[in-house]
């Protein structure tokens, strides 16, 4: 009787151990997909944010300090827009996109044009129009300080669960993330197919050059840096669909900005994205099993990087 | 015999002149006691400017210089306030340079806090150094209390981890029957406290947790963390996290449809600003947060709280810290008034000894905290839009809701 008990014992225990597996391998795989979604979707953020910088620095050759500043500013915007007027944010996106490449576009007519100017070569420019973004910080955040605040603001929109897959999350997230994808396409296509992107393309690898082909280089710095305070502002109202916004934190937008600017290679669009992606995803892995390590892995990969691969993976 | 006579004549007319001119100046002439503060107006530490201590401290100048000012009886009249604050820019060495600057350039009569327990830990040391009475605002930990006895002309008045919130909050969860926890915490002195006071208080009510993560402060996406907490089926989610932090927790929940049976949350839980930030009062209806206090804690705190909406925008409130906060500029004034002084000593001395009457009662310090007693509440649930005390006891206000209400529908708009 024993044995016949410890034989149907183990009969029966076969397939609910392998039912067990089943779920637990399910689990396993559903844990993952969740992880990879999550990072994809954060990474269409980083990716927005850095290709800003990456053409203010890569072809206009300002190592823009203050970005995460007009991305402060771009999220300010969508937030009026939306709780006083009730305006989409991806309205916004439209309505605010000119405004900010204007600003940037004349900032760079009237500082640093002059700066420009004043400077025996591109590398004195490099340092002081660094300098003069450090001043561009603290005026842009002191300016936000004093009209709204250092509260945090913020407004629902979508912030509702999508299950894909057995992976939950926000609808908002995956707004951004398809924005992001939508805007990088066309700006990408804006610099492939067009005679102002291939005159951008010529003056990021030889102005020089560029200058003597025709090219209006000073025109084209200026656009860049407008192009990259667009990029800004569209990053910033994107993330205000997802997190609360505050005047001061443009700075913590600029570091991730740099890191990814680093990782994909300065100057290229492409890069860009996949740097935004790669972060995105490493992010979310990291935080998946030890959130504490996140920014010391970020801060790890931007020191190798530096050292291995200075011009990032697809620099030239 | 002539040259010694001679440097007598000058030595003479040098103090007669110091008598004549700096003595009477020093006495008669003083009309208004100058207070300084190093305050972050600017940088990530703005947001408690602005929300927490700072409309306070303003508040209370206009209150006082509208009556006249604090009755000084050493100078046998009132004194109005005039207040000298710099920026730090939320850098803490700016801060200890300036609150020298400000004692030993600006020699001001009083100081006021900075921004932050870390903050307050370098500021008490310069304080003490410099023999400056200041009492804390925004800030209070374990470890500095701990110090307290090295520095005795500072004095804490908020809460804090074991000073009494995580006790409390393990009472009542033992109350309500949670039966597991999982815990988030930034990775500093607050998150580091609170979570280890949290952990070692569940577990000697007999509360398992099962999960303990520590996050950086500028996190982004929270979501996989809530998510092993809900696999792991906890009955209870704590998050000792700053707003930053804070705010996307509840909107991230909401989003993936995490909704434990009791959230609690750390700073930014207790600002009414999160009703603002997250969707509206129905979002956060039953989540805790440390704290508490409102309008029923006291008629004193009903009056205070009217006080409040007349001063400041509804989304500027505090329902952990603005009775406290408000409490150490009322001890500060009635120690002036009770020593007849603004000189260090006799103030330090009244603030550690004496007992006071603020909006919070009858009002003491004990090791140069504010003691338990004083207290409106240490734990608070959002309840219909109201921030009310859950502690066991004569303080509360409402009893707990647990579980914690679903996560309501997007609104139309959304």
């Amino acid at each position: 009787m024993s044995v016949h008990d410890g034989f149907l014992s183990v009969r029966s225990g076969q397939p609910a151990n392998i039912i067990t597996s089943i779920q637990e391998a399910f689990g396993m795989i559903v844990k993952i997909f969740d992880v990879l979604v999550a990072g994809l979707l954060l990474g269409g953020i980083y990716a927005l944010i850095a290709v800003g910088l990456s053409l203010q620095y890569g072809v206009a050759r300002v190592f823009n300090i203050s970005h995460g500043e007009f991305i402060m500013l771009g999220a300010f915007a969508t937030w009026i827009l939306y709780t006083t007027a009730g305006i989409n944010p991806l309205i916004s996106l439209i309505i605010c996109g000119p405004f900010v490449f204007l600003i940037g576009f004349f900032l760079h007519k009237t500082l640093f044009k002059s700066l420009l100017s004043s400077s025996p070569n591109m590398n004195v420019f490099e340092g002081k129009s660094m300098l003069a973004c450090f001043g561009l910080l603290f005026i842009i955040q002191n300016i936000a300080l004093l009209i709204w605040g250092a509260d945090f603001k913020g407004y629902s929109y979508l912030n509702v669960g999508i299950n894909f897959l057995g992976a939950v999350f926000a609808a908002n997230r995956l707004v951004t993330l398809l924005a992001a994808l939508a805007i990088g396409a066309v700006f990408y296509l804006f610099l492939a197919f067009t005679r102002m992107g291939k005159a951008i393309r010529a003056a990021a690898q030889d102005p020089k050059t560029a200058g003597l082909m025709g090219v209006n280089i000073n025109q084209v710095l200026a656009l860049c840096f407008g192009f990259g305070a667009v990029m800004a502002g569209f990053a910033g109202a994107l993330i205000s669909m997802c997190y609360p916004i505050q005047t001061t934190m443009g700075l913590e937008y600029t570091v991730i900005a740099i890191i990814v600017v680093a990782l994909g290679g300065m100057g290229s669009i492409v890069g860009s994205f996949v740097g935004g992606f790669l972060l995105g995803l490493i992010g979310s892995i990291v935080t998946s099993i030890e959130p504490s390590l996140y920014l010391i892995v970020f801060y790890f990969i931007f020191s190798l990087l530096l050292l291995v691969r200075p011009k990032g993976i697809l620099g030239r | 015999m002539k040259r010694p006579l001679k440097y007598f004549k000058l030595g003479t007319c040098f103090v007669v002149l110091i008598l004549l001119f700096s003595f009477p100046f020093s006495v008669y002439a003083k009309d208004k006691i100058v207070i300084g503060a190093s305050r972050s107006i600017s940088g990530p530490l703005a947001f408690f400017e602005e929300n927490a201590f700072g409309p306070l401290y303003k508040m209370w100048v206009k209150e006082i210089n509208a009556k006249g000012g604090i009755y000084v009886k050493e100078y046998g009249k009132k004194l109005p306030i005039e207040m000298l604050v710099y920026d730090d820019k939320s850098d803490m060495g700016t801060m200890t340079r300036l609150l020298d600057k400000l004692i030993l350039q600006d020699k001001v009569d009083l100081i006021l806090p900075p921004v932050s327990t870390a903050f307050l830990f370098a500021a008490s040391a310069v304080a003490n150094r410099h023999k400056y009475v200041m009492i804390g605002a925004e800030g209070g930990a374990t470890s500095l209390s701990e110090t307290m006895d090295k520095v005795p002309y500072f004095f804490m008045v908020l809460q804090f981890s074991n000073h009494y919130q995580m006790p409390v909050m393990a009472d009542i969860f033992e109350e309500i029957g949670v039966k597991s926890a999982a815990i988030n915490f930034i990775e500093d002195l607050h998150g580091i406290e609170y979570s280890g006071q949290a952990s070692n208080e569940l577990s000697k009510k007999g509360i398992a947790v099962k999960m303990i993560k520590s996050t950086p402060p500028d996190i982004k996406d929270v979501s996989p963390i809530l998510k092993e907490a809900q696999r792991l089926n906890v009955d209870a989610y704590l998050s000792f996290t700053y707003p930053p932090v804070t705010f996307p927790t509840v909107m991230t929940a909401q989003a993936i449809g995490y909704n434990p049976k009791a959230m609690l949350l750390g700073p930014g839980g207790n600002f009414e600003v999160i009703k603002y930030v997250c969707g509206g009062a129905e979002v956060v209806e039953g989540v805790m947060g440390e704290g508490a206090w409102n309008a029923k804690s006291s008629p004193a705190h009903a009056e205070f709280a009217k006080k409040l909406l007349q001063n400041m925008k509804p989304s500027q409130l505090d329902w952990w810290g603005h009775d406290v906060y408000w409490t150490a500029l009322q001890v500060l004034e009635q120690a002036i008034e009770k020593t007849g002084s603004l000189d260090h000593e006799k103030l330090r001395k009244s603030i550690a000894n004496d007992k006071f009457n603020t909006v919070l009662g009858e009002t003491w310090f004990e090791n140069q905290m504010l003691a338990e007693p004083c207290y409106a509440g240490q734990i608070g649930q959002w309840q219909n839009g109201i921030f009310e005390v859950i502690d066991p006891g004569p303080k509360r206000t409402a009893a707990p809701i647990y579980p914690k209400p679903p996560w309501p529908a997007p609104k139309p708009k959304e």
